[in-house]
């Protein structure tokens, strides 16, 4: 397979990690509101970590970003 | 398999757009320009534009807390407030985290909130350059705390830190595969570390320059949707370099936490 | 040879860079970087250490010891509020004290006169009684007197009518009865 194309369907597979952050942030933000919607007074502490757990899975998709670059790179 | 069509129709249209319209080029302000090269004996220490922004953070913080703290009084003025949350800002970090032992990395860990906050927030005025979008900045830091983080394990514990890779209560015969995993766990780390400061700080600004291309070369009609675009991105974009500092400076509490009282 | 026509048509557009990759991973420039990553943390860290944690340390240190001084200034006032309180209420204890005793011994005091004039007062009244009774006593002895003399002088008088006329049953029988009638009458007198 040559190379250049085979580069540009690698990228396009790496990007599709974001799927997987997306599910991830939509589970996490969900479940969020759902606990402050029980609890509203607890909002103020958990907002904090639902923060912290955004950032996280936030670069889980951004290392599917970064392979993508990377193999840009090698194409 | 012959893909070659493929790859010369692109070529021969990036040749045509390339020459007839203004490149997109999100990934142009990464270069590193070398402005001055230094190399004494071998020894790379050249000036380039990434060296000159981490001078500039180092100044920006310097600056800022000398400036808060001119004249300090016992009841805080504005300026100092802000200093003076930031110092409990860090310290409730290590204290929660590290707990009591970890009073003497403080000056560390501040510094390295400072740093890394400092470098995502200055990395966002137009024309700067941003110090932690480059890889090998996040790495080198990484790399220092995983060193760190190793050397207290085996200053505090000696050899039994390698029961680090041992979890607790775990059957003896899945310890060759756990081990292995926990190990590469381990090493993740410093990899982890920085390529979560690195890519989000990349994929950031990539965002934001796309957008900014969008706003400059389309008409006006239209060109309004990326520029707001661009404006709610920087908000963003200043509140996630909050956020990747605090990971940043957190997980580097974490790591120190592990190697002094181990799990 | 197709990637490196690609790659000529990117080199045209004067970012040969961009074309291979991110420009972070050019590892020509790794070394300075390394270096000046690692200088500019000490210097900033070592700036920070001594010009800048050490002021706010102190003033936050100064902050705290003050708000302690001024609690610990608090609990003192506290504690000498609480005594004085308590001296007063012992004080007002004690007033009371006073006060139930007199109110008390008052009570008592009067309760002792009133005892004390009811004894007085039947004491006389006995006394008025006896009196009475003596003189009671004393009438009766002065009428039963009188009667004796009555009736001697009337059996006197009696005797000297009898001496002095030979009297007929019928008239023994009337002066008998105005000697009586009289007696009646001397004792009704008395009385």
């Amino acid at each position: 397979m040559e190379s250049l194309p085979a580069s540009f369907i690698g990228m396009g597979l790496a990007a599709t990690g974001l799927g997987g952050a997306g599910i991830g942030l939509g589970y996490m933000f969900g479940k969020a509101i759902e606990a402050f919607a029980r609890q509203p007074s607890a909002e103020g502490q958990l907002s904090k970590y639902v923060w912290i757990g955004a950032a996280f899975v936030e670069a889980i998709a951004l290392y599917g970003l970064v392979l993508a670059f990377i193999i840009m790179g090698k194409g | 398999m012959n893909f070659s069509f493929v790859a010369e129709a692109y070529a021969e249209t990036a040749q045509t757009v390339a020459t007839t319209a203004p490149k997109m080029d999100p990934l142009h302000h990464f270069q590193v320009i070398n402005y001055l090269k230094i190399t004494p004996f071998g020894f790379d220490m050249s000036i380039s534009n990434s060296v000159l922004w981490m001078w500039i953070v180092v100044g920006v913080v310097y600056g800022l807390f000398r400036l808060a703290m001119r004249n300090p009084t016992l009841v805080p003025g504005r300026l100092q407030s802000v200093a003076e949350a930031g110092y409990l800002f860090v310290q409730g970090m290590i204290h929660d985290i590290i707990g009591p032992s970890g009073k003497k990395f403080f000056p560390a860990i501040f510094t390295l909130f400072f740093f890394v906050l400092f470098s995502n927030w200055t990395g966002l005025i137009p024309g700067s350059f941003t110090v932690t979008s480059q890889l090998i900045v996040t790495g080198t830091l990484a790399l220092i705390i995983f060193a760190l983080s190793i050397v207290l394990g085996a200053y505090h514990h000696g050899w039994k830190f390698l029961g680090f890779f041992v979890p607790h209560g775990l059957p003896p015969a899945l310890l060759p595969l756990m081990v292995p995993i926990e190990i590469i766990s381990f090493l993740a780390r410093p990899v982890s570390l920085s390529v979560r400061l690195f890519a989000n700080m990349t994929a950031g600004h990539t965002v934001l320059g796309v957008l900014f291309f969008f706003t400059a070369t389309l008409t006006w009609a239209v060109a309004w949707l990326p520029f707001g675009f661009t404006v709610v991105f920087t908000a963003m974009e200043i509140f996630i370099g909050f956020i990747q500092a605090y990971i940043f400076t957190i997980l580097t509490c974490v790591y120190i936490n592990d190697s002094i009282h181990m799990h | 040879m197709i990637a490196s026509a690609y790659a000529s048509a990117g080199a045209s557009v004067e970012h040969a860079a961009a074309s291979s990759g991110l420009p972070q991973f050019e590892s020509s420039v790794f070394g300075s970087q390394i270096f000046w990553t690692v200088v500019s943390f000490a210097l900033l860290m070592m700036l920070l250490n001594k010009y800048v944690l050490p002021t706010i340390g102190n003033i936050l240190d100064s902050r705290s010891n003050r708000i302690a001084e001024d609690l610990q200034k608090a609990e003192h006032a506290r504690k000498e509020g609480e005594r004085l309180l308590t001296n007063y209420q012992g004080q007002m204890v004690a007033a009371r004290q006073v006060a139930a005793q007199t109110l008390e011994e008052a009570r008592q005091d009067s309760l002792r006169m009133r005892d004390q004039a009811l004894v007085e007062l039947n004491q006389e009244m006995a006394k008025k009684k006896n009196a009475a009774l003596v003189e009671i006593e004393q009438a009766k002895n002065r009428a039963m007197e009188e009667v004796r003399t009555v009736a001697v002088e009337l059996s006197m008088q009696v005797a000297e009518k009898l001496i002095a006329k030979s009297l007929t049953a019928e008239d023994a029988n009337l002066m008998v009865q105005e000697a009586l009638s009289q007696i009646n009458e001397n004792q009704t007198r008395l009385h």
